[in-house]
């Protein structure tokens, strides 16, 4: 994820884009920049950092300016000066600003190399620029250059182009967002509504296989079919509201964006099969998984799904505890799990080990962060900027990409990994079936709400995502939540349960089903209001339990995935309905960077 | 000339009519408060108007579009709302070498647009008030601006800023260094000061006719006064039996029934069905596709488009909403029994109206039951539901259900 913007009118052009790149800093805060043509030359400043701090000197706009600016997430090439957009051709003619991932950038910028081109950056999009300046040769205009050229782009895009001495702005939208702002005599693209509202609330929503020409005070919209026509919306949102894309908090938002995590995360490393070298892992005897808080979670899915499937012995530790461990370094490979890739007690972890002579993996979010320089091999997430304090959608694609190790360092046959590739695959929609009905599970929230304390259980894959639904539960609704295996029960926690405790229990349609039916009978005598999640094909379930949550069938080993979702939803509505602060839950923060 | 007009808020005083629209369309004898300014812009031969947009500007470009009645129409967004300064500052690529600027939301006479339009230079409307401690007090030597203080509690004369200026456009180089004021906003009373600091002369132009609109009460004096001003005209039916009195304007395609009973000044908009058997009394303006049925007493009042109160209804000094429907026998109040001033929950303050008979303020689309009863001063959201027989009072909040 990255935020793009482009501005032509009668501002002071760097300054429109410097204050709406701001606004779209969730979209990426590790390094920006802008272009402005003035007529002469392309005027380019570019930076590591957030741009938050960044302001620029105001002065009388003079007539028009034309301007692109760009806030960076980044996924190829790490954050640096020089990675940071814009980017230009060779003459510093055209620059441009993007958003999304040109697949075919590396067989594109080696042909542009071997005709000549000069590229400065290990960026995809330089190849956008360069090949609009072979296009421009044999052109007419700018706008026919940029159509050539983009007829050789694979992938997902939305960019804006500027020519040094044009008074124009071309922007095309592929399967990345692309909106464009219609002010009074002047125009703004965005990949995001609250960068364009300072301006003007008319937007239109462009769709894919779009190219907007913007010039002063007028637009024309064409495709491959010719010219059209969209229709301008209306925004009534506030400014803070569209940051939000309308929802309350940013926690929603995250939820809610889990179906497109997923696809972006599973785009990453599968086609057909699996794109992952298996290196990293070659000739390993166990896997030494260390992490903190849900990344843990994460952690210990991966071990039942690694050891079923791989056949790989696994070992989870809290990071904060693993120096504390012997561990005898030999052939294991020790795998850090840590969303912002600079959790403290994480790095600690995997520094110790490389002292130890052990292999180093890593699963991160954040390119470019303390974890991806220390340790020998780095897996990204695709999450993209996580707000809201509590982990949630990059929990999920952390899951996504333990799937394709397991799958990967797995025996199975060809036939077998098709199978959970294809069901993998399946997911974004399944979870968004349970997105589209989160009002049945705000109903069930209400329950929850008015206790105090309240137990998860799970068995099997059912414990892990047991103990992460209640970790959720009490960072943001402040209840206190406990996660246990369902067999330990009755080993002490069953002195506990009574009509004041609640539990939520973890129903997989496997191995562990009827035993778990048992263990919810036990806990229903003991009159505790019981509430399970399943899937939507198990019917006997709801003989037994006060409320269920029903998530769309699917393999039982991949449950978890749906499991969690719903377990989100179920603590954000009921921290919502308690009044809490939810994308800041006190005492906590975002990253944790002290041991 | 050019006239720069400032439109850009929401007008929170008035709410909840505001809720959906801004203030500065809100209609008085059907007509936005905005639309009385452009007859006397017109009048006074401003023929270029830029307006200054943000809060639901939809409302306001949909209804003045790119020119109106010959005068050409520019806008300027103001999507946040920081000030009067800043709202030129949105303008500034828009204006000539010399305009003037003004509220969207106050009406002011042609004469008096005209008398300031011709002096030269740097000029600020005053006008004398009874309470000039609630406005600006203008502090001046001979007719000259000396100073302008906000809300001061012993004024130094009874003279007011009435919100319309006269300038070139030099005044952006101070409206560009303007601070920021107590209030948090970027107000042109600093500009202008810092102006006058510099040397600059402002002069001050005394003006007759100003109609200021700060709460929902406001708009009744209004339309009553504008009501004052009306001819007759009958554009559509009114059957044999229906009695109007005074002027009364009945718009297209509407129908007056007999048994109707109407005293003017009135004005009824376009495809109304008024009666049979109703009662309206002075100073009520009812908007487009209304229906105003059987025994149905109005009066001061101002009822908003395709509105319906079909049966058995009084309403009194009241300002109700577009597309609320009352229930059989729904009855607004505008009188306490002790007779004392009425007082209203305006932005969760209590106001003293200084009003003995004033009803209630309805927003849009609000759907009662039969025999409702509203109190005096009742202030209902848009989007409510009142259940039969309910009593409301207070402030009902939007989108809301009462029983």
């Amino acid at each position: 994820m990255c935020g793009i913007v482009g501005y032509i009118g009668f501002r002071q052009g760097d300054q429109v884009v410097i204050s709406s790149l701001k606004r779209l800093e969730y979209r990426g805060y590790d390094s920006w920049g802008y272009a402005v043509a003035n007529g002469k030359e392309i005027e380019i400043k570019k930076k590591v950092g957030s741009i938050s701090a960044v302001e620029v000197k105001e002065k009388r706009a003079e007539g028009v300016t034309v301007s692109i600016g760009h806030t960076r997430w980044a996924t190829h090439g790490k954050p640096s000066d020089i990675n940071a957009h814009p980017h230009t051709d060779c003459d510093e003619e055209i620059a441009v600003v993007h958003n999304g991932i040109i697949t075919n950038f590396s067989s594109l910028k080696n042909e542009l190399i071997s005709e000549g081109h000069i590229f400065r950056s290990e960026t995809d999009t330089e190849v956008i620029p360069h090949l609009i300046e072979r296009c421009y040769k044999d052109s007419k205009s700018f706008e026919e250059a940029v159509i050539k050229a983009i007829k050789f782009l694979k992938g997902s895009y939305a960019f804006v182009a500027l020519k040094k001495d044009e008074k124009k702005l071309i922007a095309c939208k592929y399967k990345s967002p692309l909106i464009l702002g219609v002010g009074d005599g002047e125009l703004i693209f965005a990949s995001d509504v609250p960068a364009i509202l300072e301006y003007t609330n008319r937007v239109i929503y462009l769709n894919d296989g779009d190219i907007v020409i913007a010039e002063p005070g007028k637009y024309r919209i064409i495709n491959e079919r010719g010219e059209v026509v969209r229709d301008i919306e209306l925004i009534h949102w506030s400014i803070e509201d569209a940051e939000k894309s309308g929802y309350e908090h940013f926690m929603l938002k995250e939820i809610n964006e889990n179906p497109r995590v997923i696809e972006d995360t599973l785009g990453e490393y599968v086609t057909d099969k699996i794109e992952l070298d298996p290196s990293f892992a070659a000739g390993i005897s166990e896997i030494v998984i260390v992490a903190c808080g849900t990344s843990y979670h994460a952690g210990l899915i991966g071990k039942y799904v690694i050891e079923k499937l791989a056949g790989i012995p696994v070992r989870v530790e809290y990071a904060s505890e693993y120096n504390y461990h012997q561990i005898i370094p030999g052939r294991s490979l020790i795998l850090g799990i840590t969303q912002s890739g600079e959790t403290a007690d994480t790095l600690e972890a995997l520094r110790a080990a490389k002292r130890m002579g052990l292999r180093t993996c890593s699963i991160v979010n954040v390119v470019g962060s303390t974890a991806t320089k220390i340790s020998d091999h780095v897996l990204f997430t695709r999450a993209g900027p996580e707000i809201s304090v509590a982990a949630t959608k990059s929990f999920i694609a952390q899951l996504i990409v333990l799937y394709i190790i397991a799958i990967k360092l797995s025996p199975l046959t060809r036939q077998e990994k098709k199978e959970l590739i294809e069901e993998l695959k399946s997911l974004p929609e399944k979870v968004q079936r349970i997105l589209d009905k989160q009002h049945d599970i705000d109903e069930i929230a209400k329950k929850l709400s008015n206790f105090e304390n309240i137990m998860y259980i799970g068995r099997g894959l059912g414990f892990p995502t047991a103990l992460e639904g209640a970790l959720k539960m009490k960072e943001i609704s402040y209840i206190h939540a406990e996660g246990y295996p369902a067999g330990e029960l009755k080993h002490g926690p069953f002195a506990l349960l009574g009509e004041n405790t609640p539990v939520v229990a973890v129903i997989n349609r496997d191995e562990t089903y009827e035993i778990m039916l048992n263990n919810i009978k036990e806990v229903k005598a003991r009159e505790s209001l019981v509430i399970a999640v399943s899937d939507d094909k198990d019917e006997e379930v709801d003989n037994f339990v006060d409320f269920a949550i029903k998530t769309p069938e699917t393999l039982p080993i991949l449950s978890p995935i749906l499991h969690s979702v719903a377990f989100q939803l179920l603590a954000y509505f009921t921290a919502r309905i308690r009044g809490c602060e939810i994308d800041k839950p006190r005492n906590l923060a975002k990253s944790v960077t002290v041991e | 000339m050019q006239a720069v007009i400032l439109a850009a808020g929401e007008g929170t005083r008035m709410r909840p009519l505001t809720f959906t629209r801004p203030k500065v369309v809100l209609p008085i004898a059907n007509r936005p408060i905005l639309e009385h300014l452009f007859f006397s812009l017109k009048d006074a031969e401003i023929n270029r108007v830029v307006l200054v947009v943000g809060y639901r500007d939809e409302t306001i470009r949909d209804h003045f579009g790119e020119a109106w009645n010959g005068i050409e129409v520019e806008y300027a967004n103001q999507r946040r709302q920081l000030g009067t300064a800043d709202a030129l500052k949105s303008a500034s690529h828009l204006l000539e070498e010399e305009f003037l600027m003004m509220n969207g939301d106050a009406i002011v006479g042609a004469e008096d647009i005209r008398k300031i339009a011709e002096r030269s230079g740097f000029a600020l409307a005053v006008k004398e008030v009874p309470n000039p401690e609630e406005f600006g007090v203008v502090e001046c030597e001979g007719r000259l601006v000396r100073n302008i203080v906000e809300k001061p509690e012993k004024p130094k004369s009874n003279l007011i800023n009435a919100g319309i200026y006269r300038f070139s456009k030099e005044i952006l180089e101070f409206v560009e260094k303007t601070p920021q004021s107590i209030r948090g906003e970027y107000e042109i009373t600093t500009s202008i000061k810092m102006a006058i600091e510099s040397g600059i002369e402002f002069e001050a132009v005394e003006i007759d006719e100003w109609i200021d609109i700060g709460f929902p009460w406001d708009l009744l004096k209004a339309n009553s006064f504008f009501l004052s001003k009306i001819e007759s005209r009958i554009d559509g039916e009114v059957e044999e039996g229906a009695h109007l009195i005074g002027d009364i304007i009945v718009g297209e395609g509407s129908v007056v029934k007999s048994g109707s009973y109407i005293e003017g000044p009135a004005v009824i908009g376009k495809n109304c069905k008024i009666g049979p058997n109703c009662y309206i009394r002075p100073s009520t303006s009812i908007g487009d596709g209304c229906h105003i049925g059987a025994a149905v007493e109005i009066k001061n009042s101002i009822i908003m488009n395709g509105t319906k109160i079909p049966h058995l209804s009084y309403l009194g000094d009241s300002i109700i909403g577009e597309k609320c429907n009352f229930g059989a026998g729904t009855k607004i109040a505008n009188l306490r029994l002790d007779d004392k001033n009425i007082m209203v929950n305006v932005k969760n303050r209590v106001i003293d109206t200084r009003l003995r008979k004033f009803g209630a303020v309805v927003g849009d689309n609000v759907r009662t039951g039969i025999n409702v009863t509203i109190n005096v001063g009742t202030m209902i959201g848009d989007n409510v539901f009142i259940a039969p027989g309910a009593k409301v009072d207070g402030y009902v909040e939007r989108n809301s259900k009462v029983f």
